[in-house]
């Protein structure tokens, strides 16, 4: 029972990894249909620097691995410098990659950006030490906490999912947000919202850079709790299989990216290894990703907006009951957005000030998105980009 | 001056080898619209028939035909079948891309349940060296720029000079015009998957030709430099395509011959992403034009 | 409206909590089952039957080390199982893909380790993913023989994991001892971009500067490209004298074949892991069986030799020819797989010296039953080494690798062989390279 203790905790450090991963691209794609093919580029980003930071500068006496941003940083400053690594990233890259541009098009160069820094990474061994990769991270707090491994693992677990718990107010406040609201109107209508003064262009580096610095962190979380990281760790193809839950669960829905976490990395990837072998090793492999080509395929066709679809916001609700809790947690988004005050989420009293009533959720709305699709679906060739 | 002549070899080589590939996807991409990335699934079944063209005995240059056909054949299937399909039900473009994605995976995994897993080797005789001025390229090389010329100026010819190519001209830049001018748009849309289709197989074949072996990925390897040479060259147009893929090839060469091989294909795509920012209009036109699927 | 958002706040909750309580469940019902990809086998012996796993990369781009690490275990559980099992009781084996990925092998690890009852031994992993997995099977205190040749563990103290093949840098140092008698000074070094293809070049590096020979060029080659051309020309404007290589096959066709069309093609000396069927079936094809001949040399770990260890192995790799992928004689001296089946060999002797099954108990015994002394039997097959222990006997295990000696780190660096190739991709020794002149060397 020990050992599969073990195991479990394991388990659940993936499954709260992922599904940091999954909101960060369903900030990127759910809320502002920025196909972001290169994704796992900035998880990895934030898993190399984190590794790095805590190493030791790398005086080159050790002949086995080279490495930049070699430091001695406590904990937590290399989760924040990990961030800090998928943001600057982001940043970078966003530059280009989210002007506007055609959407296919934004796909297939984040596609070939993927491939390249992957290339880059592994063919030159100065930065992270080329395709054999940086190991001996230590735990952090491991010798500090005094827990046997085991216990050790669980506490883990419980922080990644504190961490979860946390990222799941923010990217739902977010959402929520009247910069949320302008993020959903310059993807389904980007000329009307640009009439309105909105400038999609920044709006989408903005969602970029976040949803960069969570992949980011997601990475820094990984790699502190499996102690090595090389090129092996993010192949284009793992980007395919976070957007996998993403379009399962539900896009634009971050309770779906719960479900499409738990169906895509857990049941579909994970429980094969518990099969018995068939046919060639490498069989089960590759039937794995034909399942999730099909169920890109099936989705796109069937149910494009996943299984459980982005639910309509909702206005305010001016009620007494508002607790301390979110409260708290409006404080915490605020202060992660930098006090930008189009990205704090409303306040109950800001919406009962505007006047607006609650609406009933399955009554569509103009401004839903659900009800822009339908009109652009009637009319393919009215919609601006596709 | 010899290293740059070489080298100068070396790209027009390279950029022969790029050249078919992006050729066939900028008149798929711009006559469907479909930014189709299982187009390197389907170099790599066309490599695969010529792998199993050379190992029962047949020339090469036949097999390069045989797998241009068998490209030609996936290609209307999967145009007529599957994105027809999605077509019809609305699927929007940024959503065809993703589609075309998991089918790109169905097809590579499929192709490699079929193979095993394994890799193949392919023998095939280099010929003789030819010495040009100062750089030296041999007889298959020679060949291979050869064949990208040769299907260039049939290309061009096609679309300049018979009914077909100005059909599909007038389709490229609005098709309900084209149609309601009269234009049988439904065949112009098969001429065009079988084309680009073909091209697609024999771009597949080249790429063996030239690294000597193919497992279930090598398409998909080989389908970044495509599609940057395609974006580069602006959508639609071969000539853009074959003078980018120019450049790529060239660059890639200069940059690998100054000792930074390393980054030899991050220089390549530099050049698309300059281009991105500097001079973006080939592509924000398309963006401001109403597109929309044409399968 | 507060009864709909209370309904919504449950929703929210259940939802959460219906995911973690099937992760849970389906953790949990796959844990009761019979653990492993493949189901135990009922046991033959007096005993029950023992689990040895084999965790490796069976997908992915080192995807060769699976072939390799089931040519070496399932030939050495053969024999083990023939000779009478380990004290009466059968050996079976359990296989884990780690896919070559250091952060996917984490939780096939714990979950071998969860569900595998009766686990006594492991083999593997390779060089991508034993940073993260020699860790873990190490804590569960299992003994593990892995095969992954980072430095990282050339000093690092993991009580249960034991290492048969030398770290990558010898190898690269015997290169440069074996350039050195050829009375090479320039020398070319050209490396593949990927994991384990690196692994020499520091011991190249490192053994040339004491060799005193001239780093004339040195090339990193970015897998799967098109073409080589512009490294070709670079490695051709140094002139050097020989080429040190070590790439996947696909990548080395195509340079090689681009070297020798430009007219640049000098000797070749590959590694271990150039030395397998699938490198040399692409090079020769890239640049014709001839010059092949001609012109290839690889310095390989171990030192092939015709004792009864081989002949046993030979045997094993005979009876499970359906095992491993064919044709089976490719592995007869392939040093990963001829490692392997020592390791497996070596857990299973000292077992039997022990008279446990045990890790914790027999771990101990690794070096007892390998470690050269006086006295001493020397067998060379599990059968042998059985009979000598019953006699109450201490033993020298010697397998299919040669000469077994771990220093304080548990790694054995063994001797290696510069050898050619027969027409069967057989090695023919031409020379053989000393643990001793390496570690002088180093």
């Amino acid at each position: 029972m020990g050992h599969f203790s073990f195991y479990l905790s394991t388990i659940v450090v993936y499954f709260g990894i992922d599904l940091m991963a999954a909101w960060a691209l369903n900030l990127q794609y759910g809320y502002a249909g920025v196909i972001n093919f290169a994704f796992i580029v900035f998880q990895a980003a934030g898993a190399y620097v984190a590794g790095t930071v805590v190493l030791g500068p790398d005086t080159g006496t050790n002949s086995y691995q080279h490495y930049i941003l070699g430091a001695n940083l406590p904990f937590p400053v290399p989760l924040l410098a990990a961030a800090l690594a998928g943001a600057v990233l982001s940043a970078v890259i966003g530059l280009f990659a989210v002007r506007r541009i055609r959407r296919d098009y934004q796909a297939a160069v984040m596609l070939i950006v993927s491939l390249i820094l992957l290339q880059v990474v592994t063919s030159d061994i100065h930065l992270f030490n080329g395709a054999n990769g940086i190991t001996g991270i230590p735990h952090p707090l491991y010798t500090a906490l005094g827990f046997s491994l085991s216990s050790y693992q669980w506490v883990y677990a419980l922080w990644v999912l504190a961490l979860c718990a946390v990222l799941y107010v923010i990217v739902e406040r977010l959402g929520r947000s009247s910069w949320g609201r302008s993020l959903r109107a310059i993807r389904d209508q980007e000329d009307a919202a640009a009439s309105l003064g909105l400038n999609g262009t920044l709006l989408r580096l903005e969602v970029f850079v976040i949803g960069g610095a969570i992949a980011g962190l997601s990475g820094g979380l990984l790699v502190e709790f499996i102690g090595a990281w090389s090129p092996g760790a993010w192949g284009y193809a793992e980007t395919f299989v976070i957007f996998t839950a993403l379009l399962v669960g539900g896009v634009g829905n971050n309770r779906g990216m719960l479900l499409g976490t738990l169906i895509v990395p857990i049941l579909v990837l994970e429980l094969p290894t518990f099969l018995p072998t068939i046919g060639y090793p490498g069989l089960i492999g590759a039937i794995q990703w034909i399942i999730i080509g099909l169920a890109w395929m099936l989705f796109l066709l069937l149910r494009p907006r996943g299984i459980l679809p982005e639910r309509r916001f909702r206005a305010p609700r001016p009620l007494a009951d508002d607790t301390v809790r979110s409260a708290a947690a409006r404080w915490v988004a605020r202060v992660l957005t930098l006090g930008r005050p189009d990205m704090a989420p409303r306040g109950p009293r800001l919406g009962a000030a505007a006047g607006r009533a609650p609406v009933p959720d399955d009554v569509p709305v103009a401004g839903d998105p659900a009800v822009a699709t339908a009109r652009v679906r009637q009319a393919p060739s009215g919609a601006d980009e596709g | 001056m010899n290293v740059l002549v070489q080298t100068l070899g070396f790209g027009i080589v390279s950029a022969s080898i790029i050249a078919v590939g992006a050729m066939g996807f900028t008149i798929q991409f711009g006559l469907t619209n479909v930014l189709n990335l299982s187009y390197g699934a389907t170099m790599t079944v066309a490599a695969f028939v010529a792998y199993l063209t050379e190992q029962a005995g047949i020339n090469i240059w036949l097999g390069m035909v045989l797998g241009g056909v068998a490209g030609a054949v996936l290609t209307i299937f999967l145009g007529k079948t599957v994105f027809k399909l999605y077509a019809r039900r609305g699927t929007r473009l940024f959503e065809m891309v993703m589609v075309t994605l998991g089918l790109g995976l169905v097809i590579e995994y499929s192709v490699d349940i079929v193979a095993r897993d394994k890799i193949y080797s392919v023998s095939f005789p280099q010929g003789a060296s030819f010495h040009l001025g100062a750089a030296t390229l041999t007889a298959s090389q020679l060949a291979l720029v050869g064949v990208g010329i040769v299907i260039f100026l049939a290309l061009e010819a096609l679309l300049r000079l018979t009914r077909l190519g100005k059909a599909l001209r007038a389709m490229a830049v609005d098709p309900g015009l084209a149609r309601s001018c009269g234009i049988p748009t439904n065949r112009i849309v098969n001429a065009t998957w079988l084309i680009s289709g073909f091209l697609c197989g024999v771009a597949g074949v080249i790429y063996v030709i030239n690294s000597l072996s193919v497992d279930y990925s090598t398409g998909l390897l080989f389908l970044p430099v495509v599609l940057a040479a395609a974006i580069l060259g602006g959508v639609g147009s071969p000539r853009g395509a074959l003078l980018a893929s120019l450049l790529l090839g060239v660059v890639t060469e200069l940059v690998a011959a100054a000792g930074f091989s390393s980054y030899s294909s991050v220089a390549a795509f530099g050049v698309l992403v300059v281009v991105l920012l500097s001079k973006p209009s080939g592509v924000l036109n398309a963006a401001a034009r109403k597109v929309e699927l044409t399968v | 409206m507060s009864s709909h958002r209370y309904l919504r706040r449950r929703t929210g909750g259940t939802i959460l909590a219906a995911s973690l309580a099937t992760v849970f469940a389906l953790t949990g019902a796959a844990g009761a089952a019979p653990g492993g990809s493949s189901r135990p086998a009922l046991a033959k012996g007096s005993g029950s039957a023992i689990n040895e796993a084999i965790i490796i990369a069976y997908t992915g781009p080192v995807s060769f080390e699976g072939g390799a690490a089931d040519s070496g275990v399932y030939p050495a559980v053969h024999v083990i199982d023939a000779a009478g099992g380990v004290m009466g009781h059968k050996m079976n084996i359990i296989t884990e893909d780690d896919r070559g990925d250091p952060a996917d092998a984490v939780p096939i690890a714990d979950k071998l380790i969860a569900t595998s009852s009766n686990l006594v031994g492991v083999d593997g992993p390779g060089t991508a993913s034993s940073p993260t997995v020699v860790p873990i099977i190490n804590a569960a205190h299992i003994t593990d023989m892995t095969i992954g040749g980072n430095a990282r563990f050339d000093h690092a103290h993991y009580k249960y994991m034991w290492r048969l093949v030398p770290p990558d840098p010898a190898n690269g140092e015997a290169m440069a001892l074996y350039a050195k008698s050829k009375h090479y000074t320039k020398v070319a070094a050209v490396f593949g971009a990927t994991t384990g293809s690196q692994g020499d070049l520091p011991g190249v590096l490192n053994g040339l500067k004491k060799i005193n020979a001239t780093l004339v060029a040195q090339v990193t080659l970015t897998p799967d490209q098109a073409s080589y051309r512009a490294e070709a020309e670079k490695i051709i404007a140094a002139h050097p004298q020989v080429i040190m290589t070590e790439s996947d096959g696909t990548t080395a066709a195509t340079f090689f074949s681009e070297l020798e069309q430009l007219g640049g093609l000098v000797p070749i000396i590959g590694t271990t892991a150039t030395d397998i069927s699938t490198w040399l079936d692409a090079v020769r094809k890239g640049i014709g069986a001839t010059t092949f001949k001609k012109d290839y040399t690889a310095v390989i770990d171990g030192t092939p030799q015709t004792t009864a260890a081989t002949a046993s192995y030979t045997d094993g790799l005979k009876a499970v020819e359906s095992k491993v992928p064919s044709p089976w004689t490719q592995w007869v001296t392939n040093p990963y797989s001829g490692a392997q089946f020592d390791g497996i060999i070596t857990q299973a002797l000292a077992m039997t010296d022990a008279h446990s099954t045990t890790p914790k108990v027999y771990n101990t015994k690794i070096e007892a039953v390998t470690e050269p002394g006086k006295g001493k039997a020397v067998v060379h097959t599990y059968a042998q080494g059985v009979k000598a222990l019953k006699q109450g006997k201490k033993i020298q295990y010697v397998g299919v690798t040669g000469l077994i000696r771990f220093d304080k780190y548990h790694n054995s660096f063994g001797n290696e062989a510069a050898v050619t190739v027969d027409t069967s991709d057989n090695p023919v020794v031409v020379q053989t390279i000393t643990e001793q002149q390496i570690q002088k060397l180093g």
